[in-house]
């Protein structure tokens, strides 16, 4: 009785360990392919503007920013890319990390894209991206009337 | 005895709620990131605070004299894009005040040395500059420069829990003198009169 019950279990281990093998996880072709929420998160993030002098709209940025109460950690003129943050006062609970790129498109004008991140996890939230560009367009606005 | 059980159930409420209300105050909202990205109503202060107007269309003129005061001010520059007019500089110093040691020894003394706070031991003052030019003829340049800091504080103990040293916490720095003397500095720097708007 023993023994058969002991044979029982080996095949049952057996089982369980191939059952285990199929099921790892194959990677598909559309391993990298964009899906909807990204396409989606994509077109929250970018909006371009009737600017056509990169330095300008870089300046923008950062003077959007900075109006915002951004620190600006880091920016580079040949990558077009501005990073920043700002921390709740006084408390510093939360924070958030925005990195922005400004990049020209073929027909001149400029395409801003900013991702935000809050607290170490992205942001996908649309109303957050449109109070940045908001303050962005404000600000090229009168960038140019000046 | 008869009287004096009402008073400690009273008292054993009151201490109840007492614990309640603390456990509450614990309780704190986050601030919703949709909010970071508004202006609030101290930003166009701030922005006149942090900002001057000079008559040169020479913005790497203006940045370099910048530089030039900031090391006066004991700064180290750290970074510098000039294509679009940005100059970090920070400086290291100590972060201690006779009122918080003070503060430290009172407490340990009404607390029989069962706690020790930690103090602010260490900080970097870093200074974010932003030169560029406003007008279109190029007669008029803009400098913005903000100042913050980063405080690190030194070690403690709560009964035998000891609080480890490094605890770090940032603050942007909104004393207006602190600003106004940067930019006397600065304008004398580059014999021009700093204007606001």
């Amino acid at each position: 009785m023993r023994k058969t019950i002991t044979g029982w279990t080996k095949l049952l281990l057996a089982g369980l360990l191939l059952a285990q093998g199929c099921v790892a996880p194959q990677p598909g072709p559309d391993l990298l392919a964009p899906t909807d929420a990204q396409m989606k998160l994509r077109s929250f993030q970018s909006r371009t503007f009737e600017v056509t002098d990169r330095k300008a709209a870089m300046r923008g940025v950062i003077a959007a920013l900075q109006d915002l109460g951004f620190i600006i950690e880091r920016a580079n003129e040949p990558l077009g890319l501005v990073t920043a943050a700002r921390f709740t006062e006084p408390d510093n609970l939360s924070v958030v990390e925005v990195s922005v790129t400004v990049r020209p498109q073929a027909d001149g004008r400029m395409l801003v894209r900013a991702n935000a991140i809050y607290n170490r996890s992205p942001v996908d939230d649309p109303k957050v991206y449109q109070n940045f560009f908001a303050t962005l367009n404000r600000s090229l606005f009168i960038t140019r009337e000046e | 005895m008869k009287c004096r059980r009402p008073r400690l159930t009273r008292w054993l409420g009151a201490a109840v709620l007492l614990l309640a209300l603390a456990c509450l105050g614990g309780c704190v909202t986050l601030k919703p990131p949709e909010e970071f990205f508004e202006l609030t109503p101290e930003s166009p202060a701030n922005k006149a605070m942090q900002t001057r107007f000079f008559e040169t269309g020479n913005e790497r003129e203006l940045l370099s004299a910048a530089a030039a005061v900031l090391q006066d001010l004991g700064f180290q520059v750290e970074d510098v894009e000039r294509e679009i007019g940005l100059l970090k500089s920070v400086k290291e110093r100590s972060a201690r005040e006779y009122g918080q040691d003070i503060g430290r020894f009172m407490v340990g003394l009404v607390t029989f040395c069962y706690v020790r706070l930690p103090m602010d031991f260490h900080q970097k003052i870093s200074a974010v500059l932003v030169a560029r030019p406003v007008d279109r003829n190029g007669r008029r340049s803009e400098v913005r420069v903000t100042f913050y800091r980063v405080v690190w504080k030194s070690d403690g103990y709560f009964e035998r829990t000891s609080i480890p040293p490094g605890e770090q916490r940032m603050e942007m720095i909104y004393d207006p003198l602190i600003y106004q003397q940067f930019f006397a500095k600065l304008s004398k720097a580059v014999f021009l009169e700093a204007f606001t708007l």
